[in-house]
């Protein structure tokens, strides 16, 4: 029984230094506790199971990042300034690049003004619209360049138009531009005539004044009012015969008095000039080999 | 004691701030990020309880986690060093310390703070770093992050005591 008792004294005692060890020690167990929650925490994060509580969407952590982004929002204005300005440019590019898209679709659903036709005769002439890039009406033999070329039908001695009337004729193409000679060109001659009549003459240009281009060679005894309208004639296969040209505005003498020699105020404004159309005419080409074998013979 | 607490609640909510509003957002060369809150758990007194010290670095691990989307990480980086604190300051600075003492360049001397220093966020960064690469193991560049990090962390922390107004404060009172 004593030794029974010691043997639990014993016992006891051991107990007590296995306590004593664990109470000494208790920081090991706290710290196991603790690395075991943290990897709970870990493994249960790696799965989609997130704990609200610990992240950045809890209310207290969200408030204050949000707090955060907006104080160092500003840090990065310069760089925001930048993107943007950027992006504003690209959006500006996209605007003109629309504008321009919906006035090429205008200009082509416009009615054409230009047309005075003598009868209900079919306009045989298609048409391509372009813009004009590049135009000058101050120098002696002037140019316009549009931005449509072979590509998109275009050849030389085609006839240019405007909404208000006739502009001038292509002289050169490249594959996207052609280069117009405008009626503001010395070098320029079209036949035309009075509305109305069917008297013809040719247009040409003196080089003096951009508002006003000549029509020589009219004979003497065709009548004719200032005011009156000048068209196309019919005989040059360039354009359609009736495009308006102009008005008349003043009269000469000319060549012994056998002729007339009209000023005429064009009615395309070719300062303000942006839209144009250029005519094709299907059977230019076979106009053009009628008269050049007739020339050859 | 309510005096420790006050700085101790000081200290711990201005690095934790420092902490989650800048710090996490550098990674210098892609890969070195300072941890500087560990300053935090350096700079507690010598003779704090160990298990509140344990608690303290477990909580401080969390709220820093909790910012980072990284629930566990930190906490558990935090506990392993808080729990090789006392052990190491025993190494590397003996066992005759006044009670009361913060650790700092003063109380412990340069050199023994530096070792001190090294060896605590040697193992926060290497634990931290280590349980990080769980989900993608690449050795090179995990010992890379973690002597960038280290580094980095290391020289804020010495930079940081250096201008530690309390630091000099307190050893002219003690």
């Amino acid at each position: 029984m004593i030794l029974h008792s010691s043997f639990f004294i014993l016992h006891f005692q051991e107990m007590r230094q296995l306590i004593d060890f664990l109470v000494r020690k208790r920081h090991w167990l706290l710290f196991f506790l603790l690395e075991v929650v943290a990897f709970l925490l870990i493994y249960q994060n790696s799965t989609y199971q997130r704990t609200i509580l610990i992240s950045s969407a809890n209310v207290v952590t969200g408030h204050i990042a949000s707090l955060a982004g907006s104080v160092t929002s500003y840090f990065s204005l310069g760089e925001v300034n930048r993107e943007l300005t950027m992006r504003n440019g690209e959006l500006e590019m996209e605007v003109i690049a629309l504008r321009d898209e919906i006035e090429a679709l205008q200009a082509k659903e416009r009615p054409f003004m230009g047309f005075l036709p003598e009868s209900i005769e079919h306009f045989p002439y298609s048409f391509v619209a372009a813009k004009v890039v590049n135009n000058s009406v101050t120098h002696l033999s002037n140019y316009i360049t549009i931005n449509r070329g072979r590509k998109a039908g275009i050849e030389p001695d085609m006839g240019v138009v405007s909404d208000q009337g006739v502009v001038g004729i292509v002289t050169k193409v490249s594959d996207y531009f052609a280069v117009v000679m405008p009626m503001l060109n010395p070098k320029f001659g079209l036949s035309c005539k009075l509305a109305g009549n069917n008297y013809f003459g040719t247009l040409n240009w003196n080089g003096r004044d951009p508002r006003l281009v000549q029509l020589n060679e009219l004979p003497r005894h065709v009548e004719f009012e200032k005011g009156d309208t000048v068209v196309t004639s019919s005989y040059s296969g360039i354009f359609p015969p009736g495009i308006i040209v102009g008005t008349v505005v003043d009269a000469r003498r000319q060549h012994d008095d056998n002729f007339h020699a009209l000023d005429i105020a064009p009615s395309t404004d070719f300062q303000s000039l942006t839209n144009v159309r250029v005519l094709i005419n299907p059977m230019q080409a076979e106009q053009r080999r009628l008269e050049s074998e007739i020339k050859e013979r | 004691m309510i005096q420790d607490v006050i700085r101790g609640l000081i200290y711990f909510v201005v690095l934790v701030l420092i902490q989650v509003l800048f710090l996490n957002h550098i990674h210098f060369l892609r890969m070195v990020t300072p941890f500087l809150y560990v300053y935090f758990l350096l700079k507690l007194p010598y003779d704090i309880s160990r298990n509140y010290m344990l608690l303290i670095a477990f909580f401080t691990g969390l709220v820093v986690d909790a910012f980072t989307n990284t629930p566990g990480m930190h906490a558990a980086a935090c506990t392993l060093a808080v729990f090789c604190r006392e052990p190491m300051i025993r190494f590397w600075v003996g066992k005759d310390l006044p009670d009361g003492v913060y650790p700092s360049y003063r109380s412990f001397g340069f050199g023994n703070f530096f070792k001190y220093t090294l060896s605590f966020v040697l193992i926060h960064h290497t634990a931290l770093f280590l349980i990080e690469s769980f989900s993608l193991f690449d050795p090179l560049f995990l010992s890379l992050r973690i002597l960038g990090s280290s580094a980095m962390t290391i020289l804020l922390i010495l930079a940081v005591e250096a201008f530690n107004v309390e630091s000099q404060q307190s050893e002219d009172k003690r």
